[in-house]
């Protein structure tokens, strides 16, 4: 039998890398472009603004880049958002250490995540019908708590984890890319992740090689309930303010970042690397769109545009339709 | 009688049954596995193939019986529990990940990792890599790209990385589910190859095909179901392929 031929086998797992980038090409002719129209958005301070303002995303959007690979969606990310926010401001206000508050954040994010993963995986509803209705349950629970109301003034200490800044560069911005970095080698270097791809690849055949499929389901939205406790954390932080109404439709520009960033809707296939170039796009959309003057409703409109289009070129790199014969 | 084990006989399945609701899938069936040799498993859909070896395999539980495997008696709860032992299963058109590439689709479930910085567990991929290459070599299975996503490959192509995913441990037994339905001829022929070079290497094989001139090329001995019953078990060279239409297909010679 031939042999098989070295040199083709490839040693290096850089093609996340290399996936990302043309969308990276995209960006800086965009960024190109945006900066001739307006020189105001070609600045420095500009540049670290729309960091900052794509931090919290990023770090949603890593989780969903797990969830999305792992053939299943979290629509209720905004509302558990706001949930954990404004239960954990509240408790750091009324006197709670700022460290405890935080803590009981990442227990509910991720207590609300593993409940998602449950319903999915052992009640085997559809994701899409479980984090739809976790959506509106969640949002209500977070109007029943801080209806009307708005949340404001945390202790310095966290503040600084939105507003300071470590020579010169945001912390949200250190943190996001540092949460990246923990991400690419969680989707690429660990059994996790491993896991969580060829469960979306294909769920029967992982759960034969032995995989414990419903365990890593559990896990991967447990995981995703984390990122929005981090998420919100950085938020609400930069902002100093939370309410229940924080987070509507944020889940569309989470997994708009995904799939921007070339993380196959079906599941299988994702790409960390690509997740962050897509949140910072969004970014960068939003935030020429505001230098514009353009108003916020017609960016909720060009964004959803952006999505169905980003979903068409997924669907066309999947092969699931074509616009011209594939050979 | 079973009390001296035959030491020719890998696997003896007493008794087995499953039933899904009314349906019996398997009836009481009781059959033995030499050691090295081919036992062909024929029978028409629904004759219970399909769940009899899925519960050699871990991949459904019985309802009764037992197992002895190398002369214990196993409990296979899961598919690992039978990878444990020995025995590797190929289950039809569910072999491989389509997103997955070679190496994590031959490790799949049974990963080597590795220590970074000295502590933290992670997927050590060039050691994996490297022993796919040796593992493939063995079997003199040839690959253009081991990086790629299976699903660039063909369908013998597929089909042989997920027999060698069998062979990676040390394997006693090996099931396969139709190996080669919806493979052309010269595909076909290449997982043939790979079925004999494991028979070479002492490998038991128990293998269900649809396709009765593989079964008689290949098979020591000839298994038939029907209706969940296990009807008889011949020597392929004192039968003929129409005694085994007609025992398929009556139940009786």
């Amino acid at each position: 039998m031939s042999k098989i031929p070295d040199k083709q086998i490839g040693n290096k797992d850089s093609t996340w890398f290399f996936q990302g980038i043309g969308l990276a090409i995209v960006m800086i002719v965009l960024w190109i472009i945006f900066s001739i129209i307006n020189p105001r958005f070609g600045t420095i301070t500009n540049f670290l603004t729309i960091l900052t303002q794509a931090s919290y995303y990023i770090i949603l959007a890593v989780g969903m880049t797990f969830v999305i690979t792992s053939a299943g969606i979290d629509l209720s990310v905004g509302s558990l958002l706001a949930l954990v926010t404004v239960i954990g401001f509240e408790l750091i206000k009324e006197g709670m250490d700022p460290l405890l508050g935080t803590l009981v954040m990442f227990i509910l994010g991720g207590l609300f995540g593993s409940i998602n993963g449950f319903l999915v995986s052992k009640l085997k509803i559809p994701p899409f019908i479980t984090t739809l209705g976790m959506m509106v349950s969640l949002r209500g629970l977070a109007l029943i708590h801080s209806a009307g109301k708005m949340h404001y003034g945390l202790p310095e200490s966290l503040i600084w984890f939105g507003q300071g800044d470590i020579f010169y560069i945001p912390v949200p911005v250190i943190i996001s890319i540092l949460f990246v970095i923990f991400g690419i080698w969680l989707f690429n270097k660990t059994k996790f992740g491993l896991y969580v791809k060829a469960i979306g690849g294909n769920r029967e055949a992982a759960r034969l090689a032995g995989i414990p499929v419903n365990k890593i389901e559990i896990l991967v939205y447990t995981f995703m309930g984390f990122t929005v406790a981090l998420g919100g954390l950085i938020m609400i932080a930069r902002i100093d303010s939370t309410q229940a109404t924080i987070g509507t439709s944020m889940e569309i520009h989470v997994i708009a970042a995904v799939i921007i960033g070339g993380t196959s809707l079906f599941g299988g296939r994702g790409n960390i690397f690509g997740t962050l170039l897509g949140a910072i796009l969004l970014s960068m959309m939003t935030n020429a769109l505001v230098i514009a003057g353009v108003d916020y409703f017609w960016q909720l409109f060009i964004m959803g545009i952006i999505v169905i289009s980003a979903v068409i070129i997924n669907n066309y790199k999947e092969k699931k339709i074509s616009f011209i014969k594939v050979k | 009688m079973d009390s001296d084990f035959d030491p020719k006989i890998l696997m003896k399945v007493k008794n087995l049954s499953k039933n899904y609701g009314g349906l019996k899938a398997v009836n009481d069936v009781s059959m033995d596995v030499y050691a090295g040799e081919i036992l062909a498993l024929v029978g028409d859909n629904g004759a219970g193939k399909s769940t009899l070896i899925k519960s050699l395999a871990g991949a459904i539980k019985p309802d009764n019986g037992e197992i002895d495997f190398n002369g214990k008696t196993i409990e296979l709860l899961n598919p690992r529990d039978a990878d444990n032992v020995g025995i590797g299963c190929l289950h039809q058109g569910l072999g491989l990940v389509d997103s997955l590439n070679v190496p994590e689709n031959v490790f799949l479930g049974r990963e080597i990792q590795k220590r970074f910085l000295g502590i933290i567990p992670q997927l050590d991929n060039e050691k994996m890599r490297e022993k796919t290459i040796n593992l493939l070599h063995q079997f003199g299975v040839s690959l253009p790209k081991l990086n790629d996503a299976v699903i660039n490959l063909s369908g013998g192509q597929r089909q042989t990385i997920a027999i060698s995913r069998l062979l990676l441990q040390n394997i006693k037994l090996v099931i396969l589910d139709e190996p080669m339905a919806a493979l052309g001829v010269e595909e076909g022929g290449h997982v043939l190859n790979l079925i004999k070079k494991m028979r070479s290497e002492n490998i038991s094989i128990l293998l269900i095909s649809h396709n009765l001139e593989h079964v008689f090329q290949l098979a020591n001995r000839i298994a038939v179901m029907k209706n969940g019953k296990m009807i008889k078990i011949i020597k392929t060279s004192s039968t003929t392929k129409e005694e085994v239409v007609k025992l398929i297909t009556f139940g009786k010679d």
